[in-house]
């Protein structure tokens, strides 16, 4: 048997919302221990994409596999393999309003080993873990109510890495954060990345691309519209303004000239 | 806030509502502050709280003596300083608006109650019974006890720690975990119904019509459904993303040391006593 | 209304608990089974905007404002079972955390509002939507109503619970230990407040929310939307003369009988034979008749036929129930119920008559 096993396979997924195609027959494979981005502007389908990845929703046509086992509910309805898959594969939602549900920070971090049947003890321990190596220790029995926005995404992110996945798939995770707390969020990503582990961004930001992904997908209404490593895409302004991840429009330098060509607003 | 029907108001719903909003954010907010104090009530295992108010409110509640009550409400004061909360602040939370309700309701009762008379008004020849005057105690104090016991459990206990406490009375698990969802996203809704509002009172120039009031205020809910349904699905998503399969399953870690053995022993002595010389 | 702790007996209290806590088993077991997974996120959020809604100080037409429950809402859109459990638990919290109606109390309110007012709220809104579209005018009226209803049904509850109080808890002087006032004074009190404001209110918040779920998303009116008929086209809506308004309009009257008790004296020609004997009935008659005098003794048919029948619930006070207005509801729900199993014999009866003829074929 030749070639190797890929982390995740897309082959022609349709997955449809409110009968509009938010993926249209896509399809791409991103292989083991990658650092991908997803780029696209809002309403691309990358949000949808991650959480198709996650085995939250299924396609209508088409399938995903993941190290060669394909996610059906079928699957999904086995507990055994469900939580091996949980323990393989975290997502952090968008939304840290909705991915912090629990009362407070400890018990958020500790829901998922807890639902895992972890014991008490371990479940514990881990926890503790977790929110030291993420420093926010001192937080844990603060309800997310009284949380600022860069500890809400600590918090979302550490409720995932407690069970210390292989993959973390991340949708916008530096959305909203002032510039100091995505810097550190982005050091976090790295130094837990790396070796064996994976880390799918899904973002519209081009900032720190290099620094967080060795590969780039293009998303476009549903569809893959290129892909590339991210000086290529980067390079591309073409498609950065066809996708609607940059602007063009009439402006004056501070020399007086007066033109316009592809920029981004700081 | 139990059934008041304000008449015209002059500040517009949107005050008011606002003034609602905002008292109980304050008071949620106050809440988490005092829980985490140094006081007495603190200390102890939520549990034996949770059981103890319980008592002492049943004991007011089956008191057929006022002075009885008294007592229970004495009880609840000491238990309140011994936790550092101070009496202005249930004063105001409290006292004030539960007297201001259980009056209303009481002084009809004054002169409808039957039997002997011990004073008639002049001029109205309406007549106060001593019964009346009884019953109008006991309706006062009663509610007064009962609230400012609750406000004693709330404001010394963590909300969520209340809540896991209440699996010794044998509420199942989902809805300890329902009841704690909520909580948490009632203070998510209400600091945005909060700025909400806030914004849309920033934008009204001049006076609006009851009828466009009203609009606003469907329109105003409206919205609030709506995100509320889309949080819901998010929610959902974000639990199975992390495991959850049907049945929950939460951390309570709670251990008896030998304090909370003591007061737990001090407060069944308590209400057995004030139970048994309130019959 | 959210009764505060005082008011009820823990006799009565602890008997609500106990009245509710089966509720609550079967609205927990159904709705798992319906929801599964989604029970604990959709319930806890729903209970949050519940409670939301509880806080909002609506104004209403004639210059007062109120506040709704969100009950008949939380019906149309949940169903009467998960709506039972959402709106508990907002009542809970409300209690709990924020000081807002009794501890000892919870029982009997999530009894009056959340549980039978789940209950009224869903057979009204099927009753009067009957198979109309789910974005008809209809089912907006509907909502209205059944909130409105539901309020009124919990409100009649906690007057009774009230009303209650005073006949069975007495302390040594014969002072009533919790509620003092009885059914006569506490049933219209709690039935005019809640049949204008608090009514009003809930009808205005049910309405209006479902007519804005009909504009952006019809979808979540499916749960309660039955045998609803698709709108397609052409289509001419079959002229159906329901006969729910009536039923309605029934029940209604027969919630508001015990306000008769209000009104004095007996009706004009309602006399009994020992009416005429008695001088103060005998000034009555006489005021209300153009001052003419009224005979000191009974006429002679009168007498004669007053022997032939003797009703069970004379004077609408059944003779062991010894509070005149549970008396007076009792003969009410009594009454209604005889004339509805009358005709209901008579429908089947016709219908069993013309069960052979051909139908009419929909215009």
């Amino acid at each position: 048997m030749g070639g190797t096993l890929m982390l995740f396979e897309v082959d022609r997924l349709t997955y449809r919302y409110e009968s509009n195609a938010a993926l249209d027959d896509l399809s791409l494979s991103i292989p083991e221990a990658s650092r991908v981005a997803l780029l696209g502007a809002n309403g691309s389908g990358k949000s949808t994409l991650l959480r198709v990845l996650d085995g939250l929703h299924f396609g209508a046509t088409g399938g995903v596999r993941f190290r060669g086992e394909d996610l059906t509910e079928e699957h999904f309805s086995d507990d055994q393999w469900a939580f091996a898959f949980r323990r393989q594969v975290g997502l952090v939602f968008q939304n840290p309003d909705a991915q912090l549900f629990n009362p407070t920070v400890f018990d958020e971090v500790a829901f998922s080993p807890l639902q895992m049947r972890w014991s008490k003890a371990d479940v514990k321990e881990r926890v503790m873990e977790t929110l030291d190596w993420l420093q926010i220790g001192h937080l844990k029995d603060r309800p997310p109510h009284r949380l600022s926005g860069g500890e809400k995404k600590r918090v979302a992110l550490a409720s995932v890495l407690v069970l210390d996945p292989a993959v973390l798939l991340l949708d916008e995770p530096t959305g909203g954060l002032d510039p100091r707390s995505q810097s550190q969020l982005i050091d976090l990503l790295v130094e837990w990345g790396g070796g064996p582990k994976s880390v799918i961004i899904a973002t519209h930001d081009l900032d720190d691309l290099a620094d967080i992904a060795d590969r780039c997908y293009v998303l476009d209404a549903g569809h893959l519209a290129a892909e590339g490593s991210p000086d290529d895409i980067l390079a591309d302004r073409e498609l950065l303004q066809r996708t609607n991840l940059v602007h063009a429009h009439r402006h004056r330098h501070s020399s007086g000239e007066m033109h316009s060509h592809p920029h981004r607003h700081e | 806030m139990t059934g008041h029907y304000h008449p015209r108001s002059r500040g517009g719903f949107i005050e008011h509502t606002i003034d609602g909003l905002h008292a109980a954010m304050d008071r949620a907010m106050y809440a988490d502050r005092s829980a985490s104090g140094r006081g007495a009530l603190q200390q102890l295992d939520p549990r034996v709280k949770v059981a103890g108010i319980a008592a002492l409110i049943l004991a007011s509640a089956m008191a057929a003596k006022l002075w009885v009550i008294a007592a229970v409400l004495l009880a609840a004061i000491l238990l309140a300083a011994l936790s550092y909360l101070s009496i202005v602040t249930i004063a105001t939370r409290v006292w004030f608006a539960t007297a201001t309700f259980s009056a209303a309701f009481a002084v009809p009762a004054l002169f409808l109650t039957p039997g002997a008379v011990i004073y008639t008004l002049p001029g109205l020849l309406w007549t106060i019974t001593s019964q009346g005057l009884t019953t109008a105690g006991f309706l006062i104090l009663r509610s007064e006890t009962a609230a400012t016991l609750a406000l004693v459990l709330v404001f010394t206990t963590p909300w969520m720690h209340i809540l896991k406490a209440l699996r010794l009375f044998r509420v199942p698990v989902v809805f300890v975990v329902i009841l704690g969802m909520t909580c948490r996203y009632i203070l998510l809704l209400l600091e945005n119904a909060h700025e909400m509002f806030e914004s849309r009172k920033s934008r009204t120039v001049g006076p609006i019509t009851r009828g466009e009031q009203r609009r606003i205020a469907i329109a105003s809910t409206g919205a609030l459904l709506s995100r509320t349904f889309q949080l819901s699905g998010e929610v959902y998503l974000a639990m199975q993303a992390r495991g959850f399969r049907g049945e929950v399953y939460i951390l309570d870690d709670f251990r008896m040391r030998t304090l909370d053995w003591l007061a737990a022993i001090g407060f069944c002595a308590l209400t057995a006593g004030l139970v048994w010389v309130g019959r | 209304m959210h009764i505060p702790d005082g008011y009820l007996s823990p006799t009565t209290c602890a008997a609500f608990y106990a009245g509710s806590t089966p509720f609550w088993y079967v609205a927990l077991q159904r709705v798992k089974r319906a929801l599964h997974t989604r029970l604990i996120p959709l319930i806890s959020l729903f209970s949050a905007f519940c409670f939301l809604i509880m806080m909002f100080n609506l104004p209403l037409p004639g210059g007062t404002t109120g506040h709704a429950v969100g009950i008949g809402l939380a019906t149309v859109v949940l169903g009467p079972w998960a709506a039972m459990l959402a709106v508990s638990v907002a009542l809970i919290i409300q209690a709990l955390f924020f000081g807002d109606g009794g501890i000892t109390a919870i029982g009997a309110n999530c009894f009056n509002m959340a549980i039978v007012g789940s209950l009224v709220a869903y057979v009204f809104y099927r009753a009067i939507a009957g198979r109309s579209p789910i974005v008809s005018f209809r089912r907006v009226v509907a909502a209205g109503l059944a909130g409105y209803a539901a309020i009124n049904v919990s409100a009649l509850f906690a007057a009774i619970e009230f009303g209650v109080q005073p006949l069975l808890y007495k302390d040594a002087a014969g002072a009533p230990l919790y509620c003092p006032y009885p059914l006569s004074v506490s049933i219209p009190a709690m039935m005019i407040g809640h049949l204008t404001i608090a009514g009003m209110a809930e009808l205005i918040v049910s309405a209006g929310l479902v007519a804005f779920l009909q504009w952006s998303d019809p979808s979540l009116l499916k749960t309660t939307a039955g045998n609803a008929v698709r709108m397609e086209g052409a289509e001419r809506r079959r002229k159906t003369r329901s006969l729910q308004p009536i039923w309605i309009g029934l029940c209604l009257l027969m919630i508001l009988t015990p306000l008769g008790i209000l009104a004095t004296g007996s009706a004009w020609g309602e006399w009994v034979a020992s009416d005429f004997a008695s001088p103060s009935v005998g000034q009555q008659i006489a005021d209300s008749s153009l001052h003419q005098a009224a005979p000191t003794r009974a006429p002679q048919g009168l007498e004669q036929m007053s022997q032939l029948w003797t009703a069970p619930f004379s004077r609408y006070a059944p003779p062991y129930i010894r509070s005149t207005g549970f008396g007076y509801l009792l003969s009410a729900m009594f009454g209604v119920g005889l004339v509805m199993l009358a005709c209901f014999l008579v429908m089947r009866l016709m219908r069993g008559f013309l069960v052979g003829r051909p139908r009419q074929p929909a215009l």
